[in-house]
């Protein structure tokens, strides 16, 4: 019981993480491309309870840039909180074009985690397609697919994905780019979870209840879908835990690089792409700023992919 | 027997290079416009020079043509030519090629220097504080991710005036620990696996010194995943270290790639993937060799 | 006492390789050299002999689980080895193996009434009601309680999932049920109790056994004849008349 502390943790972890996300049109207090021209990098505001003279207010309050206090206002024209107009509140700072970090770190959450649960279930449906279907029919389908996937595990994983999305058209609309991306980070991942749904098909083909149920005349449908297929349930839980976070890097990265999701749609990858230029980088700190989700995030998923590759271990 | 062997791991390299170089070749041809295409946009130059130029890189002739001028090109070592530099891709990959090797070689040096005692003593000690730390230190440095760990190195560094020293001891800093803890866990479990077999447990009923019992049962029985390990690195020397080289500026293959990606740079896109498949490909030979030689079992087979 | 029965399986001069290796290596094994053996209505025949003998494969082969290279298996009087695959799968039900290990036969996330009503199932017999009352026949045939149905085969003993996987074999009602092994993971006295379950079954059936047994103690009591395999031949034939 007290190994499932760990999981239970980064189960909830999880949920939290993906609700923050999911709710970001009310939780953030702004648009996320709203611009400020005249805010541009502003440091992230600090709360306070006490004023200059150390009078305590009940309702928190930020400073605003000519020392005046600025109250906080909860739950005004469906924010959570935010400050009365001319004002504004940026509690993760502002970019380059005086955007605020929260509204964007949050917007970008979600499309950055709907990005990468896609491209996991696109690579894991052709990896359960293929390795179903190469394992169960065997023969030449199966060797010669299986050398597909070699050549694909065979290339660099980034050069490759850096190669096939500069091929692919790099200005359209940013809904069509978000789909591009999202398809070749999973397309490209295919082989590795053909490759192990594959093998685990091979040995629940070989199970003495699927030789029984051919013996009495089981067609393949019946012996894939009833038989075969919950056996490879557990590989794609445990691969599921590892390429969600992998797909939100992949994503990152390639935004980071220019070659992602293009602006003024936030995603934590372009968020970070300002830090290329080596001034943004060393005097703007907060534009790290994704990183604070992207390591609970990647901690709860290790952890849950963890547990399941030790449950699945039999010692 | 060693011959038949590394013929038919050389046999099955060389096919998986003409087909990764093919396959490159190909999405590229499905790509949409070349690296004219942006010139053609340019109303100064004259459709007589874009011809021109298209002719002198070979882009009007067909698929077939180009890919044996391509291997007829790489076979004596040039890779084709570059058509934003206009030079041999070898005379412009290889200083590349050598600094990201300077910089990866160091790093993984390193990692393996660390990560190998380490791993094994945490072994030697599993469920003691200090192993305990290790693992949960380890899980933590891996879930953070390479891009971040780069800009938070060079953050500090930044504000700490360590960037002084700059260039290679920066980049292996940022390398070095992004490939620390993944080694550090597989030589863990690897030694671990090791020292739980049933012939060790046995020798150490036997009485055999616990000195004797690693250095004669465990580490020649770990060593085994360990070279499969070793092999893995090799691999990755080249393409371990792109994102690396792009936020520290090592000017290594990755930036070049990247700016060959970028301007369609068909044969320094072909090249810097071909030679990291190459690079991909030795590794794991040189792993197969080194089992050869380490294994019993397999020199049996 | 077998003499007036009409012969139900012929298995006539039936042989089976096997390739071990790839492509480029590949090395013949001769699982079974020229094999002949038939097996009367209702009788009992023993299969006896060394790991390795092909006892399983041609258990196999007559269960249409493995084609033979060469030779030809008759079952009532027609020639499975010619029939098409599309026929052939009709009389796959008129023939049953249970399996060595019984315990990997039965599929640990189904319940014994999954389980019982799978071949029903496969074959399309009946509606999901009249499944349920036949699987429950089944079930109270070999000796189960019923309530025995509703449990997950991991849950099960030994015995008991050796029951259910013969409740399993006879649903589609065979007419030849192949016992491979089947009762070798048991102790003594289930062996004993499962064999009078076995002999009480064949009476009222009329089923035909084909018993694979690695020592003859076990199965002396009801066999008719005992064939003893030798790296894929027949070195002997005995007929017993009691």
């Amino acid at each position: 019981m007290r190994d499932r502390i760990p999981l239970s943790l980064a189960v909830s972890g999880l949920i939290v993480l993906h609700g923050i996300c999911l709710f970001a049109g009310f939780l953030s207090p702004y648009d996320p491309t709203e611009q400020n021209r005249t805010l541009s990098f502003a440091a992230p505001a600090r709360i306070h309870f006490f004023d200059n003279q150390g009078v305590f207010h009940l309702r928190p309050f930020v400073y605003n840039g000519n020392s005046t206090r600025v109250p906080l206002r909860f739950c005004v024209d469906a924010h959570l909180f935010g400050v009365a107009a001319p004002d504004r509140i940026f509690l993760l700072g502002s970019d380059d074009y005086g955007r605020d970090q929260l509204s964007r770190l949050l917007h970008g959450g979600r499309i950055s985690l709907v990005g990468g649960w896609l491209a996991t279930i696109l690579s894991l449906g052709i990896g359960v397609v293929v390795g179903t279907f190469a394992g169960f029919r065997g023969g030449w389908v199966d060797e010669a697919m299986m050398r597909v996937a070699e050549l694909f595990l065979a290339l660099p994983w980034l050069y490759l994905l850096l190669a096939v999305r500069a091929l692919l058209p790099l200005t359209v609309d940013p809904e069509t780019t978000f789909l591009l991306v999202t398809a070749t980070i999973g397309v490209i991942g295919w082989a590795r979870p053909a490759r192990l749904v594959r093998s685990a098909v091979l040995e629940a083909k070989e199970r003495a209840y699927v030789q029984v149920a051919r013996g009495f005349g089981a067609g393949s449908l019946h012996l894939v879908m009833r038989h075969i297929l919950p056996e490879t349930r557990s590989v794609v839980f445990t691969q599921a835990a590892l390429l969600v976070p992998l797909y939100i890097l992949a994503e990152v990265t390639l935004s980071f690089l220019g070659l992602g999701l293009g602006e003024p749609a936030p995603s934590w990858g372009n968020m970070l792409a300002p830090l290329r230029q080596y001034h943004v980088l060393t005097s703007f700190w907060w534009m790290v700023a994704p990183a604070f989700f992207l390591v609970p995030l990647c901690l709860c998923f290790q952890v849950c992919a963890d547990a399941l590759t030790k449950s699945n271990t039999p010692c | 027997m060693l011959k038949s062997f590394l013929l038919r791991r050389l046999q099955h390299t060389l096919l998986l290079l003409t087909l990764v170089s093919m396959g490159s070749f190909l999405l590229l041809e499905l790509a949409p416009g070349d690296f004219l295409t942006e010139t053609t946009l340019n109303p100064r130059i004259s459709p007589q020079t874009l011809a021109s130029l298209r002719d002198r890189f070979g882009l009007t002739k067909s698929l077939p043509e180009r890919y044996f001028y391509w291997v007829r090109s790489a076979a004596q070592g040039e890779f084709g030519i570059s058509f934003a530099y206009d030079m041999p891709v070898r005379a412009l990959i290889w200083p590349r090629m050598l600094s990201t090797l300077l910089l990866t070689a160091t790093s993984l040096g390193l990692a393996w220097m660390i990560a190998l005692p380490l791993g094994v003593w945490a072994a030697a000690r599993q469920g003691s504080w200090p192993d305990r730390l290790l693992v949960l230190s380890t899980s933590g440095f891996l879930s953070i991710p390479e891009l971040v760990f780069a800009c938070g190195i060079l953050i500090i560094a930044a504000k700490t005036q360590w960037l002084r020293m700059g260039g290679l001891p920066l980049a292996v800093c940022v390398l070095t620990p992004v490939s620390l803890p993944l080694l550090l866990r597989h030589i863990r479990a690897g030694v671990l696996t090791a020292s739980g077999a049933t012939y060790v447990r046995a020798a150490r009923a036997h009485g055999v010194s616990e000195m004797r019992l690693w250095f004669r049962h465990v580490l020649p029985a770990a060593s085994h995943p360990l070279i499969s390990l070793f092999g893995l690195s090799v691999a990755g020397l080249l393409s371990s270290s792109l994102l690396v080289e792009v936020v520290v500026g090592w000017p290594g293959l990755g930036p070049l790639f990247l700016e060959a990606v970028g301007a369609r740079d068909f044969y320094v896109v072909t090249g810097v993937v071909s030679l990291s498949a190459i690079f991909l490909a030795a590794g794991t030979l040189l792993a197969d060799m080194l089992l050869y030689f380490c294994d019993p079992r397999i020199r049996m087979n | 006492m077998m003499t007036d029965r009409s012969t139900l399986v012929e298995v006539r001069s039936v042989t089976k390789s096997f390739t071990r290796g790839r492509w480029y290596s590949a090395q013949r094994v001769l699982a079974l050299d020229s094999v002949t053996l038939s097996i009367h209505c209702g009788s009992t025949v023993a299969l006896v002999g060394a790991s390795g003998s092909g006892k399983s494969t041609l258990a196999r082969c007559i269960a249409q689980m493995e084609k033979p290279d060469g030779g030809e298996i008759w079952f009532d009087g027609r020639n499975l080895t010619a029939l098409a695959p599309s026929a052939c799968r009709r009389f796959r039900t008129r023939i049953q193996l249970v399996p060595q290990n019984v315990a990997a036969s039965l599929n640990p996330r189904w319940t014994a009434a999954q389980i019982v009503s799978e071949p029903l199932c496969v074959q399309r017999w009946g509606r999901a009601n009249d499944r349920l009352r036949r699987s429950l026949e089944l079930i109270e045939s070999v000796g189960l309680d019923s309530s025995t149905l509703q449990q997950n085969s991991s849950h099960l003993s030994g015995g008991q999932r050796t029951r259910l996987a013969l409740a399993r074999a006879l649903a589609l009602e065979p007419r030849l049920l192949i016992l491979d092994e089947s009762l070798a993971s048991l102790d003594l006295l289930l062996q004993a109790q499962i064999i009078n379950l076995l002999i009480d079954l064949q009476a009222r059936h009329s089923l035909a056994y084909l018993v694979i047994a690695h020592d003859m103690t076990l199965v002396a009591a009801m066999t008719d004849k005992v064939v003893e395999l030798q790296q894929g031949k027949i070195v002997r034939q005995d007929v017993y008349t009691c």
